[in-house]
C-alpha cells in the first residue's frame, strides 16, 4: 500500500473537520443517507440551510480512505455555498485532486448522489423543519 | 521504544527480516567466501560452490529430520507448491483426475488447483469447520477411487490455524493417495519431523524464518510412489525436477537461518505465546472485536481480529505506523474480503474489517503495547466518522 494515498489524503483522512452529525438546534435541517452494496460503502450528509445557503454539513462514512477524505473535501467545498451547489458535479475534480483510483469512481459517485437527495430535501421543504431520509 | 516510532513490524506471516548471521552469511557468500561458481560445473570453483549449497541443504534436512537427499531448491512456497500440485497430478492423470483441497488454502494452493481444474481435473473443496480445522470425516467422505492427491497446509497464513498433518496423511496412505502440505507459515516456527509425518511433498520458504527471499523447497518423501513431472525442462539439476542455475548466496543464508531455527524453535514458540497473550487481552475489551479461527490449535505467531462497524482499508491507514495486513499479503491488493475468513463463516462486513497481527522473533512487548494503543486509537477515531448503520449492516 507504499504510496497509495496522497498527502493530501491522508491529511483529510487524519483530521477531518467535518465528519459527524449537526449540533442540535439551528435552522433548517436535512439528512440523507446513500449506500452501495459492492463494497458495502455509505455516506451520510446532513446540512443547515439559512436563507438558501448551506450553513453547515456534515458527514458520516463507511468506506476506504479515499471515500473518507473525499467527503470531507466536499463538505469543505459546498459549506458556505448556496444550496443548489449540491448539484454541481464535484466527484471528477475531487478525484484528480485527491488522485483517486479509477476502480474507486463508484463509491465517489455515492458523495453526488447523497449531495443531490439532499440538494431535494433542502430545496422542496419550503417550510422550517426536519428531513431525514435513506436510499 | 519511545512514544511515536516510525515503524512497529507485525506483518511476519508476510515476511521477516533476515536475520543479521543470515545476511552475514550470504555477504560472506556473495564476497568469495564459496566462489562465485556454478555450483553444476565440475571444476574447482564449481565444487566450491556445490559444497556450499549442499551444506545448506543439510542445514535444513536437520531442521526437517530428513535427508538432504529429499529435498529440492525451488524459488520459494509458491513455486514449491506448484511444482507439487501439477507435478504429481499431471504424472498421475492416467490413475485419476480427482484432487482434494480446502477452501482456507493460500493462493498458491486454491490457484494451482483451479489451473487443474480449468485443464480437466477435478477438485473437491472442502469447507473448514467453524474454528478453522479441516472435518476428518468430511475427507474422508471426499476420497473417490480416482483421488490422486490431497493438498492441505499445515498453518494457515491469515488465522494461525494449525492442521492435524498426521491425521491427514494418514488417511492419504490409506488409500494410496498423495499428500502435499503448503508449510510455508510453519516449517522454521513450528516443529516439523518429516521422519516421522505421513507427508509426500511439503513445501517451504526461507523468507517466513529470518532468511531470505526468493529461495525455497520441496520435499518430496523417499517412496516410490512420490514422483512428479518438472514444470521446467533445461539442466539436469535438482533431480531434473527443478533445472536452473542454483543461487548459492540464497541457499547458504536459508541454511543459516533454517539452523538458527533449530536452535531456536521452542524458545520463539514461548516468545509467540507470550505475545498474542498481551495483545488479545489489549484487544478483547474493544467494543466489537472478534477473534477469528480457534485458539486451541492455532500458531501463536499470528492473531487475527475483526471489528464489527469499521471499514477495513481504512482502519489499515489509520493503525500507521504498525505494519500488519488484512489477510493475506499475497492477496493485499484485491480488496477483497479474505476468503479464508468467509469460508469459516465469517460476513462480508466481518471479514473485510480483519487485521492480521504477526510476530517475529525481534517483536517486543513494548511494540505490542504500542500496537494496542493504535488499534484504540485507530477504532475510536473512525468511529467518530463512520455511521452508526454501519454497525447495525455488520
Amino acid at each position: 500500500m507504499d504510496g497509495a494515498y496522497s498527502d493530501e489524503v491522508r491529511r483529510l483522512f487524519a483530521d477531518p473537520a467535518h465528519a459527524g452529525d449537526l449540533p442540535p438546534g439551528g435552522s433548517r435541517t436535512a439528512s440523507v443517507e446513500v449506500s452501495e452494496s459492492a463494497a458495502g460503502c455509505r455516506v451520510r450528509l446532513s446540512a443547515s440551510g439559512n436563507a438558501g445557503r448551506l450553513s453547515a454539513v456534515r458527514f458520516r462514512a463507511f468506506g476506504c480512505p479515499h471515500l473518507l477524505a473525499a467527503a470531507e473535501a466536499f463538505c469543505a467545498e459546498v459549506e458556505g455555498q448556496p444550496v443548489t451547489a449540491l448539484l454541481a458535479r464535484r466527484v471528477p475534480a475531487l478525484m484528480e485532486r485527491l488522485a483517486v483510483p479509477v476502480e474507486k469512481t463508484g463509491r465517489l459517485l455515492l458523495l453526488e448522489d447523497a449531495a443531490k437527495a439532499l440538494a431535494r430535501e433542502l430545496l422542496e421543504d419550503s417550510s422550517d423543519g426536519t428531513n431525514d431520509t435513506q436510499t | 521504544m519511545n512514544a511515536s516510532p516510525d515503524m512497529v513490524y507485525l506483518d511476519h506471516a508476510a515476511t521477516t527480516p533476515p536475520d543479521p548471521a543470515v545476511v552475514d552469511a550470504m555477504h560472506r557468500s556473495l564476497s568469495g567466501e564459496s566462489g562465485f561458481g556454478n555450483p553444476a560445473s565440475t571444476h574447482v570453483a564449481g565444487r566450491r560452490a556445490r559444497a556450499a549449497v549442499e551444506q545448506a541443504r543439510a542445514r535444513l534436512a536437520a531442521l526437517l529430520h530428513t535427508d538432504p537427499g529429499n529435498l529440492v531448491w525451488t524459488s520459494g512456497a509458491t513455486e514449491a507448491d506448484n511444482l507439487a500440485i501439477l507435478g504429481a497430478a499431471r504424472l498421475r492423470a492416467h490413475r485419476g483426475r480427482h484432487l482434494i483441497t480446502m477452501r482456507t488454502e493460500h493462493k498458491a494452493v486454491a490457484d494451482a488447483c483451479a489451473a487443474l481444474e480449468r485443464q480437466g481435473f477435478e477438485v473437491t473443496w472442502l469447507a473448514p469447520e467453524r474454528h478453522g480445522r479441516l472435518d476428518l470425516t468430511a475427507l474422508e467422505q471426499a476420497f473417490r477411487d480416482d483421488t490422486q492427491l490431497v493438498s492441505i497446509m499445515h498453518v494457515n497464513n491469515e488465522t494461525g490455524v494449525i492442521q492435524d498433518l498426521r491425521a491427514i496423511g494418514e488417511r492419504c496412505r490409506d488409500r494410496n493417495v498423495l499428500f502435499h502440505c503448503d508449510a510455508a507459515q510453519s516449517v522454521g516456527k513450528l516443529p516439523v519431523d518429516l521422519s516421522a509425518l505421513p507427508v509426500d511433498l511439503l513445501s517451504m520458504t526461507a523468507h517466513k524464518f529470518h532468511g531470505p527471499q526468493g529461495i525455497g523447497a520441496l520435499y518430496l518423501a523417499p517412496r516410490p510412489e512420490c514422483r512428479i513431472e518438472p514444470l521446467l525442462y533445461g539442466g539436469g539439476q535438482e533431480r531434473r525436477l527443478r533445472p536452473g542455475t542454483l543461487p548459492v548466496h540464497q541457499a547458504v543464508g536459508m541454511g543459516v537461518a533454517a539452523e538458527l531455527a533449530a536452535a531456536r524453535l521452542e524458545e520463539d514458540l514461548r516468545h509467540y505465546a507470550r505475545l498474542n497473550e498481551r495483545l488479545w487481552r489489549g484487544l478483547e475489551s474493544i467494543e466489537g472485536v472478534v477473534r477469528n479461527g480457534g485458539r486451541e490449535h492455532a500458531f501463536p505467531g499470528i492473531l487475527n481480529v475483526s471489528i464489527a462497524g469499521i471499514e477495513g482499508e481504512s482502519l489499515l491507514l489509520a493503525l500507521e505506523p504498525v505494519c500488519v495486513a488484512r489477510g493475506s499479503a499475497c492477496n493485499a491488493q484485491s480488496g477483497e474480503p479474505s476468503h479464508v475468513l468467509r469460508a469459516l463463516g465469517r460476513s462480508d462486513h466481518l471479514a473485510q474489517s480483519a487485521i492480521r497481527f504477526s510476530f517475529g522473533r525481534e517483536t517486543t512487548e513494548a511494540e505490542v503495547d504500542f500496537a494496542c494503543r493504535r488499534y484504540a486509537q485507530a477504532v475510536a477515531h473512525l468511529r467518530t466518522i463512520m455511521p452508526a448503520t454501519a454497525v447495525q449492516a455488520a
